[in-house]
């Protein structure tokens, strides 16, 4: 049995249109995924629906042995941190310290080691000089690692981002991916829904989705190799192997071989 | 003259004593006609507090403000018409369901005509015609606005400021969160618009090969200060952009690297795959 079982799950608002398409995905423990797809392909709903914010139509999500219903729900979502697009949507706290605190505090966290992990967790997020501020005084980038701080600091032992770096300058975002990197090699899970193929290459795997459905599933380097998969799927691939297929013929052997290395270079 | 800036600062009150210093010393001009601005630089650099000058919606804590021949000061002067600046200048929010409200999109963008006192029967023509220009057909007129995918709701809100006919449109972060084809989709509507009308255009953003594909201008901040407004192609072929948190867009990181591989004879500042394609194989035959 597989660390996350996805089985036959379908998930509709209104009868007329279905989100979720008979959804099948396993994932081991330690596994690094990312999940593709064009707006509006389901991607942010089957999130929803495994840390059990939805309740999907048809099928089960299973998690560590554990089948996910009304029963299971909170124990399910002490394994899983969610991390949204838009961080308005997750802020609670007075200040930046308390916004931190905020999951800790539902998982019961000791109080010392809380305040020990508020201070580790925005140092990794580059946020330690704002924890008395306001949220509401912080900027969309600022709010959104304030965000990711506190869902780090809950130490669950999957995450899912969801599109959790949108707002972030290139450098914010490296330095989370940095984070994230060392995170992954101690052994947690990462679900990364994401637009930014650069930022899908550090998964191991991708899962391409479109119209509710599962396109394409499998190692990235297999499925890189398909760019039919990606254009029809109103995806990208990254610069330097869109360079190199547009290098045809002889002569450019050397080149093409370089560029399609360098783009596996994490 | 559409909106000049000259020395403007603003402070967000943090408590009594202090505060948080947003923008500082900011000098820019921006025309009334054909401007395709990028307004770049990292997070909390002062982006979107200075976009929100730019129609009034925040006013300068020193320094003067002018948007199409008004003065806007520090304090809040009833004899000036705020709502008729709104009119000049449109501003698209990061998140648009910050500014979706009514419970059909039809509703949603005839809004901002009503409110300028424009008739119904004349609002529901703009609604049309709007939808139109922004991409989306006529079956989204009844359709409820927060039901709609990212994509759509950007399109919807785009066209809720449109509908007014702004001089100038301020777009904060316009494709964050789209899809690749989302995105150049997107790009492309901007161009349309402004081809057709001589809109200029402002917008926020992290992409830099978007910037350097479309801008005609850059405007960077750093920390609140402006510390470049020039072409993409001046600022990109500066040394060291990397202090102030800026990446090269990718034609000019691919390019760099295989030059410096394969020791070739390539001009690296090629701004679209297709110009890059073509570049690179003058020099490698």
């Amino acid at each position: 049995m597989s660390y996350i079982e996805i089985k036959d799950l379908s998930f509709s608002y209104t009868k007329k249109r279905q989100i979720l398409k008979n959804i099948g995905i396993n994932i081991e423990k330690g596994e690094w995924i990312a999940i593709l797809g064009h707006n509006g392909s389901g991607k942010s709903t089957l999130a929803k629906t495994i840390v059990g914010l939805l309740e999907p139509g048809a099928g089960s999500i299973t998690v560590d042995g554990i089948k996910l219903d009304q029963d299971t729900l909170q124990s399910v979502r002490r394994k899983i941190g969610i991390v949204f697009q838009n961080p308005d949507n997750q802020f609670v706290g007075v200040t930046v310290r308390d916004d931190i605190a905020f999951g800790m505090e539902n998982l019961c966290v000791p109080k010392a080691e809380m305040l020990e992990r508020i201070e580790y967790f925005a140092t990794k997020v580059g946020m330690e000089k704002f924890l008395d501020k306001e949220p509401a005084s912080l900027s969309g980038g600022q709010k959104q690692r304030v965000a990711i701080a506190g869902i780090l600091a809950m130490q669950t032992e999957i995450m899912i981002f969801d599109e959790a770096t949108s707002m972030l300058d290139p450098y914010a975002r490296g330095d989370l991916m940095e984070h994230i990197k060392k995170l992954h090699n101690e052994g947690l899970t990462i679900i990364m829904i994401t637009h930014e193929i650069e930022e899908a290459l550090l998964a191991d795997r991708l899962v391409i989705m479109k119209d509710g459905a599962i396109f394409a599933d499998g190692p990235k380097e297999e499925l890189l190799k398909k760019p039919d998969l990606f254009q029809g799927s109103a995806l990208e691939l990254p610069f330097s192997l869109r360079l190199a297929n547009q290098l045809t013929g002889a002569g450019f052997e050397e080149v093409r071989g370089y560029l399609w290395e360098s783009a596996f270079r994490k | 003259m559409g909106i000049r800036f000259q020395e403007v600062s603003f402070h967000y009150p943090q408590n009594q004593l202090t505060y948080y210093q947003a923008i500082a010393n900011i000098t820019l001009d921006i025309e009334s006609k054909n401007e395709f601005i990028c307004l770049v630089g990292r997070t909390g650099s002062g982006k979107s507090t200075l976009a929100q000058h730019m129609n009034a919606l925040l006013l300068p804590t020193s320094g003067t403000l002018e948007i199409f021949g008004t003065k806007i000061t520090a304090k809040r002067d009833k004899k000036t018409n705020y709502n008729s600046l709104r009119k000049h200048v449109g501003l698209v929010f990061q998140f648009p369901e910050y500014q979706l409200f009514e419970e059909t999109v039809e509703k949603d963008i005839m809004f901002g005509p009503l409110n300028f006192h424009t008739g119904i029967d004349e609002a529901k023509e703009i609604a049309r015609e709007t939808l139109k220009l922004v991409g989306l057909d006529e079956s989204y007129l009844n359709r409820n606005p927060f039901n709609l995918s990212g994509g759509e709701k950007k399109r919807v809100a785009i066209a809720g400021i449109l509908a007014f006919d702004p001089d100038i449109l301020v777009l904060d972060e316009p494709t964050s969160g789209l899809d690749p084809r989302g995105k150049t989709q997107m790009m492309e509507l901007f161009k349309e618009i402004q081809d057709k009308t001589g809109k200029s255009i402002i917008i926020i953003t992290h992409d830099m090969d978007l910037v350097y594909e479309h801008a005609s201008r850059v405007v960077v901040l750093y920390d609140g200060e402006l510390i470049y407004d020039e072409s993409p192609k001046a600022l990109f072929k500066r040394e060291g952009l990397e202090k102030y948190h800026l990446q090269y867009p990718s034609p000019i990181r691919v390019l760099k690297d295989l030059k410096e591989r394969f020791d070739l004879d390539l001009d690296i500042y090629q701004r679209n795959l297709s110009d890059a394609v073509t570049a690179l194989k003058r020099a490698v035959k």
